[in-house]
């Protein structure tokens, strides 16, 4: 928790690194984007998997995973032919469990403590 | 300890943006407006400061539209009709400001870039045919502007193994920084030098030359001369970079106003320039014809009939115009592919946080240089080239543009008055009438302005009847004007499709054929000059 006391401030964080944190942030910021994010919190899932689960078209999920991998928030890894799309680390899932866990006031189970 | 919670107020409070670095302050070269500022009450201090701010997009996107091709047309134009064309300027001036004026108000209030809107709205086949053209026909306008730039160095000794280099290491300085503000001041130091219009109108006007204009014998098709002025002044890399500038540089509904007047200087000073030019070579070339190939033979021309100060002061003009629009070109090409693929696309942005953006950026700029090193680059078949691909992506691009102006779900309360759309409808027959012209010329000579007529007066009577259809059905917005200020659109996803109409299926369907039709003419002209 954060400290309520009257401490002194440390300086912001750089502002790269702000920066950065917000464009993080940006990534998670359209609906699109969180449903996906949430298959894959399950596991790493195809173009055609997540088309199937989610009802876009699969033009839109290709697009929305681009902006994902250009912010880090998802990794590519070709099987053969294929692609599979996951998380692109635990921190992304952490990430998404502290999400879901703010939204629903505190009851969803976190991932983490279950596996 | 009381948690309070925050009004959230809807759309206003979040902008759906494609990119993260297209919301928060206005950063302008003279000025920066907070995201939470609004436009002030009253003081004209006040006024002028958010003005100074927000003034860019339009005086920069238009003063590179006197480009390199541009102004080699305005000085042929000058040498082969005198001043005789000058009323084409003017009457082009309108055209300009109302496109300009609908992307300007498309980006302020969607927060999305042009590409992507005709993706969502027209169906992925659209989105990239219109990226596809647009790049195609960006790669040969950045190649003619370095042909320029070389042309224009080699007027004072500097060789074009030099040249090229020299060029593409100002054009990556521009991007350099990362920064807006940076990118925007550099604009404006580029737009500034093109002032040197006025010594040569002096220089021209000083030798008594104003007094014997005569007009000389077309060296060709005054039609073609007269499409291909119209095809530099409305092109489409225009229409693309100015809507996403306007998104990058943060620009909400809220400062339309400003940004509008924004616009209109933007159309009066680029007017202004080009004006310039047609007049001073109307002026210099009134006694002695010459037979103008491209904006490079200008300024030996001038040297030889007049001085050697006017032909430098042409040659600084030709390098600084020929900087400006390829700035403009390289940049629409990046903020395109970004924008319609889902690459970070903002100057926010260096190079190593938008490396794609960047990357494409620094590949149309190689690409143009590396063209300048090659032997004999044929820079008339270019021009020619550049103009078939505008004269098949105009059309379509401008009554894309106009139906995006009639969306009601991505521009809500912004959506296009009447008036505006009898007005779009006039300019968009006219152009596809002169296009169909041009077509027609090529094809069969002899009935190409009675086949330019008919298509424009059929055009204008269907588009006017769908207007007056349109109008009569749409519901009258019942928004204050404060809600309409702070109206944005909601996220891309969130929006429903496009709303099915017989006019819209008969006008997409009309335009494919007009492409399909326009592209088998070029390609019989060309197949017939082999």
């Amino acid at each position: 928790m954060a400290r309520t006391d009257d401490a002194p401030l440390p300086t912001p964080p750089p502002s790269d690194v702000v920066e950065s944190i917000a464009d993080a942030m940006f990534a998670l910021s359209s609906t699109s984007r969180v449903n996906i994010l949430m298959l894959l919190r399950e596991r790493p899932c195809t173009v055609g998997e997540l088309t199937d689960a989610t009802g876009m078209e699969q033009s839109a999920v290709s697009h929305q995973l681009r902006v994902l991998r250009e912010h880090r928030i998802v990794s590519v890894e070709r099987i053969g032919r294929r692609r599979r799309y996951a998380l692109h680390d635990e921190d992304v899932a952490v990430l998404l469990d502290a999400a879901l866990h703010h939204v629903s006031g505190g009851r969803a189970v976190r991932r983490a403590d279950v596996g | 300890m009381a948690v309070v919670e925050a009004v959230f107020t809807p759309p206003a409070g979040r902008r759906a943006v494609l990119d993260r670095a297209h919301v928060g302050d206005v950063e302008g070269a003279f000025g920066t407006l907070s995201e939470a500022a609004v436009p002030p009450a009253r003081g004209m201090r006040a006024r002028l400061a958010a003005l100074a701010a927000v003034l860019g997009p339009g005086v920069v996107i238009m003063a590179a539209d006197n480009d390199a091709a541009g102004l080699g047309l305005l000085a042929r134009a000058g040498e082969e009709h005198g001043t005789r064309l000058l009323w084409l300027l003017v009457a082009l001036a309108p055209v300009v400001f109302v496109t300009q004026e609908l992307v300007l108000r498309l980006g302020a209030v969607t927060g999305a870039g042009h590409a992507r809107l005709i993706i969502e709205r027209f169906g992925r086949r659209w989105g990239m045919f219109a990226l596809g053209d647009l790049l195609a026909l960006n790669a040969l306008t950045l190649v003619a502007d370095f042909v320029a730039i070389a042309f224009a160095l080699g007027y004072f000794g500097v060789s074009h193994l030099l040249a090229a280099p020299i060029g593409a290491v100002l054009l990556l300085g521009l991007m350099a920084t990362g920064s807006f503000r940076g990118w925007e001041r550099m604009m404006f130091v580029l737009l500034a030098a093109t002032v040197a219009v006025v010594p040569l109108l002096l220089l021209v006007h000083a030798e008594g030359r104003h007094a014997e204009v005569a007009a000389h014998a077309p060296a060709s098709s005054t039609l073609v001369l007269v499409l291909a002025l119209v095809g530099t002044t409305v092109a489409p890399w225009q229409l693309f970079v100015r809507q996403s500038n306007v998104v990058d540089k943060r620009i909400t509904p809220r400062w339309l106003g400003y940004a509008r007047v924004d616009t209109a200087i933007g159309t009066v000073a680029a007017l202004l320039v080009a004006a310039g030019v047609l007049v001073a070579c109307a002026w210099a070339f009134g006694a002695t014809p010459h037979a103008f190939s491209d904006a490079g033979d200008v300024a030996p021309a001038l040297r030889a009939d007049l001085s050697p100060a006017a032909g430098a002061i042409f040659a600084v003009l030709l390098i600084d115009a020929a900087l400006l629009g390829a700035a403009a070109v390289a940049l629409s090409s990046s903020y395109s592919v970004g924008d319609a693929l889902g690459f970070r696309h903002s100057l926010h942005r260096g190079p190593r946080e938008a490396r794609t953006f960047h990357a494409v950026y620094a590949g149309f700029i190689a690409l143009g240089a590396a063209a300048v090193l090659v032997p004999h680059v044929p820079l008339g078949a270019l021009v020619t080239g550049s103009q078939a691909l505008a004269a098949i992506l105009l059309p379509s691009a401008t009554v894309l543009l106009l139906l995006l102006g009639n969306d009601a779900e991505i521009i809500g309360p912004w959506v296009n008055p009447a008036w505006l759309n009898a007005l779009g409808t006039v300019v968009v027959s006219a152009m596809l009438g002169l296009s169909t012209a041009v077509v027609a010329h090529a094809v069969v000579p002899d009935v190409e302005v009675a086949v330019g007529a008919v298509t424009f007066a059929v055009l204008l009577v269907g588009g006017l009847a769908a207007v007056v259809v349109e109008h009569v059905r749409r519901p009258r917005s019942a928004m204050t004007r404060a809600e309409r200020l702070s109206w944005t659109m909601p996220p891309l996803d969130r929006i429903a499709p496009p709303r099915r109409s017989r006019v819209r299926r008969l006008v997409l369907v009309g335009l494919r054929a007009q492409i399909v039709l326009a592209a088998c003419a070029l390609l019989a002209r060309a197949v017939g000059a082999l």
